[in-house]
């Protein structure tokens, strides 16, 4: 039921996000021919331009701050608006109210890294083109994990800033300190766009826009970890909230 | 009283936009050697280490003006839907003013504050700029802020806009995102390319580059006056649509 109360807080955000990465997929698909000669240096490969305009270029960067958005609400939303009394009079610890908030949030966000997954390989051949599912499937992969961890930051934004507007703004300077950061040589590593770009990293091949070494699971691992630790901290901080 | 009231609940997220500018600012004038010996790759149509250029590529073209964009939708998150939703529209509504005036003082507050953002990069960078022995001109800086505030404008017009329509908390800054991004897609549309409808090139004086005397990247010539009336009068009528569905909604 806390799952559902989940969904049902986030759901017209969720689906107005599929939708239109769903869609944006779909008529960057559709319209391959025309938008392939608009690059510089020529018209790239479809694989090529499935990697720079999807994985690396638009729907890559409002996959990231749809999945901030998501991130955001939660119990000190609630406290505003007068509902918190009620939540917190449910029958279930905190853990479990911030824990099913998290779930579902995580869900969506995996959700919608699948979508050009599912989206791009079935309409190719409607263009006469084909797109590997196994490479689909691996940037998926790398997005849910980026997701996580931009979804994590939003999530422990919306914890700590009761303001209205105030926790995605703060969620959304992280994420840009966050950047700033992650370029600097010894944590570019760390840096998860260019891991869900695979754009400078010894896993994917620039000339081919494909994935073609093994995943950076240590990389993967030190992301999910933070990750991890920031839901954690959400948690404790939820149970010594006075509301 | 009205005014004071919009500026109490906009005063965080102003605060912390134009923080972030200001620090960004900071940040690529006074690490400019640094930033520019990680030799990240060159924009085509640029030459490279010339600081006029970097200024440009990170600020005017770059990060700094994705900032001001993305967070201006916060600022223009407005209207009266959230405080039914807070349980205070009655209290809002009960006050001796029109719906028209309560939202025309939460327009011209988040108007103001966009206006200030805009000159973040006037005040700062032509100001410390000399600190790390470089100039920048003033008159480009005001320039690139009046396309930036113009810009702005029917961002800030559309998060108002859906902010009055839509009532969930979060999903009018999700809609507005996507319009926002959608809007770039579709200036790419071959039939509409000529038109140059991607506010972001205008924002950043793309094509109305060129280089200077003193190897210096200045804009050319006058500014896209009537590319900016129109997008100041598309912008007033979002905001009329705003107020109009505003005065008719039941609290």
């Amino acid at each position: 039921m806390l799952c559902y109360k989940a969904w049902r807080e986030s759901q017209t955000r969720f689906v107005l996000s599929a939708l239109t990465i769903a869609g944006l997929c779909v008529l960057f698909v559709l319209f391959q021919n025309e938008a392939r000669t608009g690059f510089d240096g020529g018209p790239p490969t479809y694989v090529g331009y499935i990697w720079r305009i999807v994985y690396k270029g638009y729907v890559r960067e409002l996959y990231v701050l749809l999945v901030l958005l998501l991130g955001v609400g939660g119990l000190v939303r609630e406290r505003a608006y007068g509902t918190a009394g009620f939540t917190l009079a449910l029958p279930v610890s905190r853990w479990r109210l911030v824990a099913a908030r998290a779930v579902i949030g995580l869900s969506q966000a995996a959700i919608l890294s699948l979508l050009p997954a599912l989206v791009i390989p079935v309409l190719s051949p409607f263009v006469q083109e084909s797109y590997p599912w196994t490479q689909a499937i691996q940037f998926s992969l790398l997005w849910t994990v980026g997701g996580t961890l931009v979804f994590a930051m939003a999530f422990l934004a919306s914890v700590i800033f009761g303001g209205e507007y105030s926790a995605p703004v703060v969620a959304f300077v992280v994420l840009l300190v966050y950047s700033a950061i992650a370029d600097m040589p010894m944590l570019d590593r760390f840096d998860i766009h260019d891991m869900m770009s695979g754009t400078g990293t010894p896993y994917f091949r620039l000339d081919a826009s494909l994935i073609t070494g093994p995943l950076p699971w240590m990389a993967i691992a030190v992301i999910l970890l933070v990750s991890c630790c920031m839901f954690v901290l959400a948690g404790r901080i939820t149970q010594a909230q006075d509301f | 009283m009205l005014w004071y009231k919009a500026w109490l609940e906009s005063r965080t997220r102003f605060l912390i936009t134009a923080g972030t500018l200001a620090m960004f600012c900071l940040f690529v004038v006074l690490f400019q050697n640094q930033i520019q010996a990680r030799g990240s790759p060159i924009p085509s149509g640029l030459r490279g280490h010339v600081y006029s250029e970097h200024i440009y590529n990170l600020i005017y073209s770059g990060t700094a003006k994705g900032i001001f964009s993305i967070l201006v939708i916060f600022l223009g998150l407005g209207g009266l839907l959230r405080e039914r939703a807070h349980g205070t529209a009655t209290f809002t509504l009960a006050l001796p003013a029109s719906r028209l005036r309560l939202l025309t003082a939460q327009i011209g507050v988040g108007l103001s504050e966009m206006a200030v953002l805009a000159l973040v990069p006037v005040l700062l960078i032509p100001g410390i700029s000399p600190l790390v022995h470089q100039s920048y001109p003033m008159s480009q800086a005001f320039q690139f802020s009046i396309l930036w505030f113009g810009c702005g404008t029917i961002i800030f017009a559309m998060a108002f806009l859906l902010s009055v329509l839509i009532g969930g908390e979060y999903t009018a800054p999700v809609a507005c995102f996507i319009l926002l991004f959608l809007h770039t897609v579709i200036a790419l549309w071959r039939p509409l390319r000529p038109y140059r409808l991607n506010m972001f090139w205008t924002m950043g004086g793309v094509g109305m580059m060129h280089w200077g005397l003193q190897n210096t990247l200045v804009l050319s010539g006058p500014l896209p006056w009537a590319r900016l009336l129109t997008i100041a009068l598309t912008s007033i009528a979002l905001l009329a649509i705003a107020a109009k569905v505003a005065q008719r909604q039941d609290f």
